[in-house]
């Protein structure tokens, strides 16, 4: 059963068409992620399927609700974490989850549980006292995200939830997410980490420039780009004749494989072992002196780079 | 519905642990009113110096004799020509012009007031004041009482030095005097009394303070639009209509709680008299604060971010306060002003507020209470169709 079903998204700010024919399906217990670069178009994506924003054409359904004509009925059954702290920073973590659950209708009995069990799922249970300003940017994102799901939501929204926090919080979150996954929520999680889209996503769509590029389980991606490895060679650009470069692989190798960014000059293969020297003892040829080497198994910035001639991070 | 509530609860807390929030709205308008009320006040000692400045007395003399004449030209306009600067008017004329706050004295002289002094039969002398005037009152009271003491026994005397016509007149000379009231002091309004510097400032900076605190209350509720929280509020049950109810409500306790510490906290330190009516007090603050955020509300709608309302805000406020009389008093106006200042909220509080401390009932001050909350629903309306449209156009 489809717990969301978005068809030919479009929303144009004046000129600007921000997405384009965005379309995909989410089914009830899946993890769904969406990769793309700042800018892309996810948030805005985002924002149409919570009913924030009215598309400018397109259809949204979440269950069977119509999301456009609905979205109070709609968001009964989503829970938002967004991309911002949305919190009260002079209230204390419980006292802002209790506000948060009043709003989702909740009261008595059962909001003070669902606020302990939140403040346990978050690990805050400690600190439930103490307000959000005293809160590492961390702690802050946990309460954030406490917020959202007070009122067990069937479908858990997150927009780039782990934004400038510390390793440790991240991978709290990240647990917390999966943890929540495996009990039966459905989740979309947008990032522009693929590492914590290839973590926590049974399948992934791949956004840019408002249009969905891609998207499969991480696997299927994989394949798009015949699940090549990468062998990234960093070069020194003061003495570096690209041109000169570029002829002389393009020479050896096939071309579409070839990407030449910056400092990099990069290669996708099978089977990198068996072309490492001599794509090394091709570069050097062209009097280009080679200060690092590596090979990155095939991932999701691979596939945005494949797909886009691009880094996740650009 | 409870959740109008809880959204309103949660600004209240917000306000109540906002140390800058408490000093703005509380500790200075009590401070501002100190200062003010003691620099302006002259009548809170009555043991220090008063200096008394030149005023212009109105005059209507309807008497034909020339003891209303001796008085108006001997006593008023010569003898006390460095207090008193005299002008005649005829009876309309001066009533407006003491209603209208552009004199502060007036005696209406009556037309047998000659007639009725020299046989002791005892006269009225209209005195007409605005409240807050009482020193120039009393001393155009004391002036014209003691004329009209003396006039009976210059009366006694001349008639002594004049046997021939004597008869009884003599005896109700002295029966007329002492026992019939010779001065009928009315001000425009028989029930007022006079309002001090400290009352009139109490009001002026309670009325100015609210008046930032519904700017602040504005301006928060356009800074929270701008935040993510907002658009949190969005997405949970909270509807658009029930978000500015809750909003509206918030802000109307918050006003109420300061209004209720100005009162009660100037009453308790400086001792002001803020009128019998304490349900007038609370009904017209009330009505205040629906009609300010009106406005208020009708001002967000036309400005896009919290910054420009901020500006916007500092700046209408002081203009409105001093428009409204919140700086200098308002019969200090000219005419125009004081008509357009019952169109801004304060203006029209701070004048009901006065009426209400110089002793006017609860029934006197209705008009005042239904214009100002129309007024606030008017404004409220006009801003909450704006709003819902520029929503249409952003939010889904």
């Amino acid at each position: 059963m489809n717990m969301l079903t978005v068809q030919d998204l479009r929303k144009s700010f004046g000129d600007f068409e921000a997405v384009k024919g965005v379309a995909f399906t989410v089914d009830k217990g899946e993890s769904y992620g969406l990769l793309g670069p700042n800018g892309a178009g996810k948030s805005t994506t985002i924002n149409m399927i919570t009913g924030l924003f009215p598309p400018t054409s397109g259809e949204i359904r979440i269950k069977d609700i119509d999301v456009i004509k609905n979205p109070k009925q709609a968001q009964k059954w989503i829970g938002v974490v967004p991309q911002e702290i949305a919190l009260y920073q002079t209230m204390s973590a419980r006292e802002n989850l209790k506000f948060w659950g009043r709003m989702y209708d909740l009261s008595g009995d059962e909001l003070e549980k669902s606020v302990d069990q939140v403040l346990e799922i978050i690990g805050l249970t400690e600190r439930a006292k103490d307000k959000v300003e005293t809160f590492s940017g961390g702690m802050k994102r946990r309460v954030n995200i406490g917020a959202a799901i007070l009122h067990r939501p069937e479908l858990l929204i997150m927009d780039e939830p782990t934004v400038g926090i510390d390793p440790q919080s991240r991978n709290h979150i990240l647990e917390t997410v999966k943890r929540l996954n495996s009990e039966g929520m459905t989740i979309i999680y947008t990032s522009h980490y693929m590492e914590e889209v290839e973590y926590l996503c049974e399948r992934i769509g791949i956004v840019d420039h408002g249009q969905l590029i891609a998207s499969g389980t991480l696997r299927e991606l994989r394949e798009t780009i015949g699940d090549q490895s990468r062998i990234i060679l960093t070069i020194d650009k003061e003495n570096a004749n690209v041109e000169q470069i570029t002829r002389m692989l393009t020479g050896r190798f096939s071309e579409g494989n070839i990407q030449i960014q910056d400092h990099q000059v990069m290669i996708f293969h099978k089977e990198p072992q068996l072309i490492l020297s001599d794509f090394i003892q091709s570069v050097t040829k062209t009097g280009t002196k080679i200060t690092a080497v590596d090979i990155v198994e095939p991932n999701l910035e691979s596939v945005f780079l494949h797909l886009t001639g691009r880094n996740l991070r650009d | 519905m409870m959740k109008v509530w809880w959204l309103a609860r949660k600004d209240l807390l917000l306000v109540a642990r906002d140390k800058k929030a408490f000093l703005t709205l509380i500790l200075m308008p009590l401070l501002l009113i100190a200062i003010l009320g003691s620099a302006f006040g002259n009548m809170m000692k009555e043991e220090d110096e008063i200096t008394i400045k030149k005023f212009t007395l109105g005059v209507v003399n309807l008497d034909q004799g020339q003891l209303s004449e001796v008085l108006t030209e001997e006593v008023f306009s010569k003898n006390l020509s460095k207090q008193i600067q005299v002008k005649y008017y005829q009876e309309d004329d001066l009533y407006k012009k003491i209603k209208d706050h552009k004199l502060t004295v007036g005696i209406i002289i009556e037309k047998d007031f000659t007639q009725s002094l020299m046989t002791g039969k005892g006269t009225k002398v209209k005195l007409l004041s605005v409240p807050d005037t009482f020193i120039n009152t009393t001393i155009v009271q004391n002036v014209i009482e003691q004329f009209s003491r003396s006039i009976p026994i210059e009366a006694v005397a001349s008639q002594m030095a004049q046997p021939v016509q004597g008869g009884n007149q003599n005896s109700s000379v002295q029966e007329g005097y002492g026992k019939k009231p010779l001065l009928n002091e009315t001000t425009i309004d028989s029930k007022t009394k006079p309002v001090s510097s400290f009352q009139y400032y109490a009001a002026a900076m309670g009325v100015m303070f609210l008046l930032m605190t519904v700017v602040q209350g504005v301006s928060t509720m356009i800074l929270e639009k701008e935040q993510d929280v907002y658009q949190r509020l969005l997405l949970t049950n909270l509807t658009y209509p029930n978000y500015l109810l809750g909003k509206m409500i918030g802000l109307i306790i918050i006003c109420l709680t300061q209004a209720f510490i100005i009162i009660v906290g100037t009453r308790l330190i400086f001792g002001v008299d803020w009128g019998p009516s304490i349900s007038g007090i609370a009904v017209m603050t009330l009505a205040f604060v629906v009609n300010a955020s009106g406005l208020g509300v009708l001002a967000g709608s036309f400005i896009k971010t919290e910054k420009a309302f901020n500006v916007a805000g500092m700046f209408g406020t002081q203009i409105m306060a001093a428009l409204g009389g919140s700086m200098a008093p308002l019969y200090i106006f000219p005419d125009w002003i004081i008509f357009v200042t019952k169109f801004l909220p304060n203006g029209l509080a701070l004048q009901t507020y006065l009426d209400l401390m110089s002793g006017a009932a609860f029934s006197k001050i209705l008009p005042a209470i239904a214009g100002s909350i129309g007024l606030g629903l008017f404004f409220f309306t006009i801003g909450l169709i704006r709003l819902s449209i520029e929503r249409r156009g952003r939010y889904a």
